[in-house]
C-alpha cells in the first residue's frame, strides 16, 4: 500500500500566468504581467492566483468566495474562454495554451472594467430588474405561508435546469450580440426570464413578455450558441431563448418586430406549403445568414413540437442556394438533437 | 436616504429574509442591505442538503413536537427550549412562504413539497431542491428583494459600529469600488454576516469570506459572544482545500483507509463502520492521523476515501458531483485513485448573543443567522436546521427591527468617528521596516486552531492554542497592506478579515478551555463526559478593556428533561 503515498506529491510543472492588469487610478491602459510559479497536479487556476497574491504580488486583484464552483464570483477568461477560475485545473489548461506553458488570464468581456480581473456586475442586476426576474406570486397575501401550490414534476422539470444558474456572467462575456450592443438583454437574463415565465405560480407573464419583445430583447439574439457552449453549469440556454420566442409568437402573434413577423411567415411556409416561397422569405431583406440564424431554428422547433415532420426545403432562390440548403439540413439536425436532449433530461 | 431606519449587514439567507420582512412590516421605512459580496454569492448558496420542517408531506405522522425533541436532543440539551419551540413551529410556515414566492422545491408524487431523511431526525422532514437547496432559496430571496426595491449596497465592507453609551448610531463601512469609508447612520442595525468557521482556514468547508466580521464588530463594540467554543466538524473534507465531500460517498459504500491499508473504522464502530454519526467518524479519522497512521503530504496529513471498488459505472451514475469535486479540487479521479480527505470545520454554533426576537444587549442592534446564537443549536447543530434557523430568525429580526425602529432617535455619525476608521486603515497601509505576511499568519492561525482547538481538546493543547493566538495577534500589528490603491483593494479587505478572525479565535479557545466537559461538538480528552451539574449553561465572552471577560447564562428549559444523548 505504501507506493500510493507519494502519488499526490509527484510532479510539479512550471507555469507562467500572463495576467491582465489594469488599475484605473494609475494606468492609462491595460497591460499584462507574467508570473511564473511551480504548480503541482490538482491545483486550480484560482489557487494559483491566490498563491501569486500571497507570495508574489499582493496588488493582483480578482474576486473569489466559495472556491467550490457555487457562488459564481470567480468568472474570468482563462486561455480565452470565460469560465470559473476555481473549477479550472492548471494542468488541464496547460494543454490549451496558445503559447506553450503560458496561461492567459483576462477579465470577462462586455461588463465595465473595475480593476485587473474584476468587472462591474451592476449592469446585469439592472437587467434582472428591468425584465422582472422574480415571481410575482398569485397566492393571495392572506394565504401566504398557509398553503402550498401543487406543482407537478413535469412543471418542475421545465425550470429545474434553469435554476442552476449562478450568475457568473461567463455567458454574458461570450455573447456575440452583447459585445456590439451593451443594452442587449443578456443570455443569463433571458434564461431567468424564461424560468419565471414557465412557473405557474407567477402572475406577470404577459408583462415580462411584453418587455422581452421590445428592442434589445429576445429578438436580437443571433443564435450563435456561444452562451450555451460556455455555460459553466451546462444549462441549455438556447432552449430557453427558443421557448420565449415561441411563447411570444403564440401569445402575442407576429405583431412585435420584423423578426417575429418573419418567423411566423417562414413557419407557415414550411408547414402548410411544404416549401419555402422566396417572396415570403426575409432573405431578401435581411440576408441569408440572418435568416438562418434567427428564424430557422425556432421555426423548426415549433414544427417538431407540433409533431409535423419538416418537409424538405425547396428553395427557388438563385443566390446562396447551396449554402442555404446545406445549412438548413445542419440546422434541422441541430434543433432536433436539442429537442431530443431536452426531453431526455 | 440617510439616516436609515434599518441597516442590515449581510445579504445571505438571514439578511435577505430580514429585509423582505421589514419591508412587509412597514413599507415606509428606509432600509439598506450592505454586503461585502453580491447577495447571491453569499455562503447560503453552498447548502446542498435542505431545510427541516414538519410539513408531514412524506411521513404523515411527523409533528412539530417531534422536530422540537430531535433538535433539543441533537443540541446535547444546550439549546434554549423556548427558542427551539419558535424555530420548529415557524418552520412549516416559512417553507410554504418560500414556496409561495417561487423557491423551486423538489416535489413528491402528489405534487406537494418533497422531503427526505437527514441525520438526527426521527422522520424524513428535510425539504430540498435537488442538491442546490441553499442556492435556490438565496436566489428566491434576492429576486423578491429586487422586486420590492430593497436598497442594496453591494461590495461594501462593514468596519465598525458607531456606539454612544448603551446604543448604536449606525454603521461605518468601506465602499470596495472606491475605497471610500462611508457612514450609515441608522436607528437600528441587524447583523447577518454568517459564520466564523473559516478561521480554521484550509481546514474549513466554508467560503473565504466566512471570517466572522459581524461577530468581531459586535464584540469590539462590547456585545457579548455566546457559546463560541462549539464548532462543528464534518468528517470528509478534501485535503487541500477543506471543501466538503458529502455523506453520499460513504452512503454508497466508500471505505475509509489509513496508510497501512486498513479499514480503520472497524476499531471505532464495528457494525456501522463508515456510516457512523458525523462526530464519531470525525474523531476516528483524527485519531488515526494523530497516532501516525495517516498519509503525509505538503498540504498536511490525510487519509483515503476509497471508492474504487464501487466501479466506474456506479461512481459515474450515483456520485457524479463527488467525482467532479475530486477532479476539480484535488486532480484525482476516484475511479482510479482514492480521494485524500480529513475532517473539516463546517459550522459555528456560537455567535452574537441574542434573545428570541433577535435583540442583542445593545439597544437598536440585532443579529440573526449563523452569526447569531439564540440558541437553537446548542452544542451541536442538526443537518437541515441551519437554513431553517437563518430563515426563521432572519424574518423575526427583520420584523422586530421594523417595529422598534420608531422607538429610537435617528442616528448620526460624526466626521471624527469616520476619520478614526480611516486612520486605522491608513496605518496599515504605511510601509514599515519589518513586516509580516498576512497570508502566512492566516495559515498559521488555521493550523494552530485545527491542532489545538480542533476535534480533540485538552488543557495543555488549549493553553498552547491561546498562546499561539496571542502571538499571532502581536505579529499581526506588523502586517502591512501592499496594495496602495483605493479601488477594490482586496489585499486590504483580507487583512481586515484576518483581524476579525484573530479576535474571535481567542474567544473560541478561551471558551473551550473554560468548558471542562465534553458536550456535542466539544470533546475534551481530559474531561470526557458531559457534566450537567457544572456545565449545563451557556458561556459568554465580553470584551472589556481589550480583554475577553468570561461570563455565563442559564439554559432555558421546558418540557424536556436532561437525558443522555445516544443514537
Ligand atoms: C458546504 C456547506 C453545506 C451546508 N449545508 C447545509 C444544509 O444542507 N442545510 C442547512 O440547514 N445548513 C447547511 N449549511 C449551513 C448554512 O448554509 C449556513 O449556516 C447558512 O447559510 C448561513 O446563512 P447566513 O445568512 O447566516 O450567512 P451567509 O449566507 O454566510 O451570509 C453572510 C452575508 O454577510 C455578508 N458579510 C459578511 N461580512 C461582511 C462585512 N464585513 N461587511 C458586509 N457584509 C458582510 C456577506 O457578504 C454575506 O452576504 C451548510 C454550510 C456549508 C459550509
Ligand atoms: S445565442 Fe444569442 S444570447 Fe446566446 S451568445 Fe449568441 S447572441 Fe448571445
Ligand atoms: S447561464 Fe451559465 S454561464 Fe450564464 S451566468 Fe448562468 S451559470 Fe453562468
Ligand atoms: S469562487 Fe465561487 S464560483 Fe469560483
Amino acid at each position: 500500500m505504501t507506493e500510493i503515498i507519494d502519488q499526490h506529491q509527484e510532479g510539479k510543472r512550471d507555469v507562467t500566468f500572463r495576467v491582465f492588469r489594469f488599475n484605473p487610478q494609475v494606468d492609462s491602459k491595460p497591460y499584462f504581467d507574467d508570473y511564473t510559479i511551480s504548480a503541482e497536479r490538482g491545483i486550480t487556476v484560482l489557487r494559483s492566483l491566490n498563491y501569486i497574491k500571497e507570495h508574489v504580488d499582493a496588488t493582483l486583484s480578482f474576486r473569489a468566495f466559495c472556491q467550490a464552483g457555487i457562488c459564481g464570483s470567480c468568472g474570468m477568461r482563462v486561455n480565452g474562454i470565460s469560465k470559473l477560475a476555481c473549477t479550472s485545473q492548471v494542468w488541464d489548461e496547460l494543454d490549451k495554451c496558445r503559447e506553450p506553458g503560458i496561461i492567459r488570464v483576462e477579465p470577462l468581456r462586455s461588463l465595465p472594467m473595475i480593476k485587473d480581473l474584476i468587472v462591474d456586475m451592476d449592469p446585469l442586476v439592472d437587467k434582472m430588474t428591468r425584465y422582472s426576474n422574480w415571481i410575482d406570486s398569485t397566492m393571495p397575501l392572506a394565504d401566504m405561508g398557509k398553503k402550498e401550490f401543487l406543482i407537478s414534476e413535469e412543471e418542475f422539470q421545465r425550470y429545474d435546469k434553469a435554476t442552476d444558474c449562478i450568475l457568473c456572467a461567463s455567458c454574458v462575456s461570450e455573447c456575440s450580440i452583447l459585445r456590439a450592443n451593451k443594452e442587449y438583454v443578456s443570455p443569463a437574463v433571458l434564461l431567468k426570464s424564461y424560468r419565471m415565465n414557465v412557473d405557474s405560480r407567477d402572475g406577470i407573464h404577459d408583462l415580462r413578455l411584453a418587455e422581452l419583445v421590445k428592442d434589445h430583447g429576445v429578438w436580437d439574439c443571433t443564435h450563435c450558441y456561444r452562451c450555451q457552449e460556455s455555460c459553466v453549469k451546462s444549462i441549455p440556454i438556447m432552449e430557453a431563448i427558443h421557448a420565449i420566442r415561441e411563447d411570444a409568437l403564440e401569445s402575442r402573434g407576429p405583431r412585435d418586430t420584423s423578426g417575429a413577423k418573419h418567423a411566423e411567415a417562414f413557419m407557415e411556409d414550411i408547414e402548410k406549403k411544404g416549401k419555402l416561397v422566396e417572396a415570403t422569405l426575409p432573405i431578401r431583406t435581411n440576408g441569408v445568414v440572418w435568416t438562418l440564424r434567427n428564424l430557422l431554428p425556432m421555426a423548426m422547433k415549433m414544427i417538431v413540437k407540433r409533431r409535423t415532420p419538416p418537409p424538405p426545403p425547396l428553395v427557388k432562390s438563385a443566390k446562396g442556394i447551396k449554402v442555404f440548403r446545406a445549412m438548413f439540413r445542419e440546422m434541422t439536425e441541430h434543433v432536433k438533437q436539442d429537442h431530443l436532449k431536452s426531453h431526455k433530461k | 436616504m440617510k439616516p436609515f431606519d434599518i441597516v442590515i449587514v449581510g445579504g445571505g439567507g438571514a439578511g435577505l429574509y430580514a429585509a423582505m420582512e421589514a419591508m412587509k412590516t412597514n413599507p415606509a421605512l428606509n432600509i439598506a442591505v450592505l454586503s461585502k459580496v453580491y447577495p447571491n454569492r453569499s455562503h447560503t448558496s453552498a447548502a446542498q442538503g435542505g431545510a427541516n420542517a414538519a410539513l408531514a408531506n412524506k411521513a404523515k405522522d411527523d409533528s412539530v413536537e417531534m422536530h422540537i425533541f430531535d433538535t433539543i436532543k441533537g443540541s446535547d440539551y444546550l439549546a434554549d427550549q423556548d427558542a427551539v419551540d419558535v424555530l420548529c413551529s415557524e418552520a412549516p410556515k416559512i417553507i410554504r412562504e418560500l414556496e409561495n414566492i417561487g423557491t423551486p422545491w423538489s416535489r413528491m408524487e402528489d405534487n406537494t413539497i418533497a422531503q427526505r431523511p437527514f441525520g438526527g431526525a426521527g422522520r424524513p422532514r428535510c425539504c430540498y431542491c435537488a442538491d442546490k437547496t441553499g442556492h435556490t432559496i438565496l436566489q428566491t430571496l434576492y429576486e423578491q428583494c429586487l422586486k420590492t426595491g430593497v436598497l442594496f449596497f453591494n461590495e461594501y465592507f462593514a468596519l465598525n459600529l458607531s456606539v454612544h453609551g448603551s446604543r448604536s448610531r449606525g454603521l461605518i463601512a468601506m465602499n470596495m469600488k472606491t475605497g471610500k469609508v462611508e457612514a450609515f447612520p441608522a436607528k437600528t442595525v441587524i447583523f447577518a454576516t454568517g459564520g466564523y468557521a473559516k478561521m480554521y482556514w484550509n481546514r474549513s468547508s466554508n467560503a473565504a469570506g466566512n471570517t466572522g466580521d459581524g461577530q468581531a464588530i459586535a464584540y469590539r463594540a462590547g456585545i457579548p459572544m455566546k457559546d463560541m467554543e462549539f464548532v462543528q466538524f464534518h468528517p470528509t473534507g478534501l485535503r487541500k482545500s477543506g471543501l466538503l465531500v458529502t455523506e453520499g460517498a460513504r452512503g454508497e459504500g466508500g471505505y475509509l483507509i489509513n496508510k497501512d491499508g486498513e479499514r480503520f473504522m472497524a476499531r471505532y464502530a464495528k457494525e456501522k463502520m463508515e456510516l457512523g454519526p458525523r462526530d464519531l467518524v470525525s474523531r476516528s479519522i483524527e485519531t488515526e492521523i494523530l497516532e501516525g497512521r495517516g498519509f503525509d503530504s505538503p498540504a498536511g496529513k490525510y487519509i483515503h476515501l476509497d471508492l474504487r471498488h464501487l466501479g466506474a459505472d456506479l461512481i459515474k451514475s450515483r456520485l457524479p458531483q463527488i467525482r467532479e469535486m475530486s477532479l476539480n479540487f484535488e486532480g484525482v479521479d476516484p475511479i482510479e485513485e482514492p480521494i485524500p480527505i480529513r475532517p473539516t470545520a463546517h459550522y459555528s454554533m456560537g455567535g452574537i448573543d441574542t434573545d428570541n426576537f433577535g435583540r442583542t444587549v445593545m439597544e437598536g442592534v440585532y443579529a440573526a443567522g449563523e452569526c447569531a446564537c439564540v440558541s437553537v443549536h446548542g452544542a451541536n447543530r442538526l443537518g437541515g436546521n441551519s437554513l431553517l434557523d437563518i430563515l426563521v430568525f432572519g424574518r423575526i429580526a427583520g420584523h422586530t427591527a421594523a417595529e422598534e425602529a420608531g422607538k429610537f432617535e435617528p442616528g448620526s455619525i460624526s466626521e471624527e468617528e469616520l476619520r478614526e476608521s480611516v486612520e486605522e486603515i491608513r496605518t496599515r497601509m504605511q510601509p514599515s521596516g519589518h513586516y509580516e505576511r498576512y497570508g502566512a499568519l492566516r495559515e498559521e492561525l488555521g493550523q494552530t486552531l485545527a491542532l489545538n482547538v480542533g476535534i480533540f481538546r485538552e488543557s495543555s493543547l488549549l493553553h498552547k492554542g491561546i498562546q499561539d493566538i496571542a502571538e499571532l495577534k502581536e505579529r499581526f500589528k506588523k502586517v502591512r497592506v501592499f496594495d496602495s490603491s483605493d479601488v477594490f483593494n482586496t489585499n486590504l479587505q483580507q487583512v481586515l478579515e484576518l483581524k476579525n478572525m484573530l479576535d474571535l479565535a481567542e474567544t473560541v479557545a478561551v471558551g473551550a478551555l473554560a468548558r471542562e466537559e465534553s458536550r456535542g461538538s466539544h470533546t475534551r480528552i481530559d474531561f470526557p463526559v458531559r457534566d450537567d451539574e457544572k456545565w449545563h449553561k451557556h458561556t459568554l465572552a465580553t470584551l472589556v478593556d481589550g480583554k475577553a471577560i468570561p461570563g455565563e447564562k442559564p439554559v432555558t428549559m421546558g418540557r424536556y428533561e436532561l437525558q443522555e444523548r445516544t443514537y
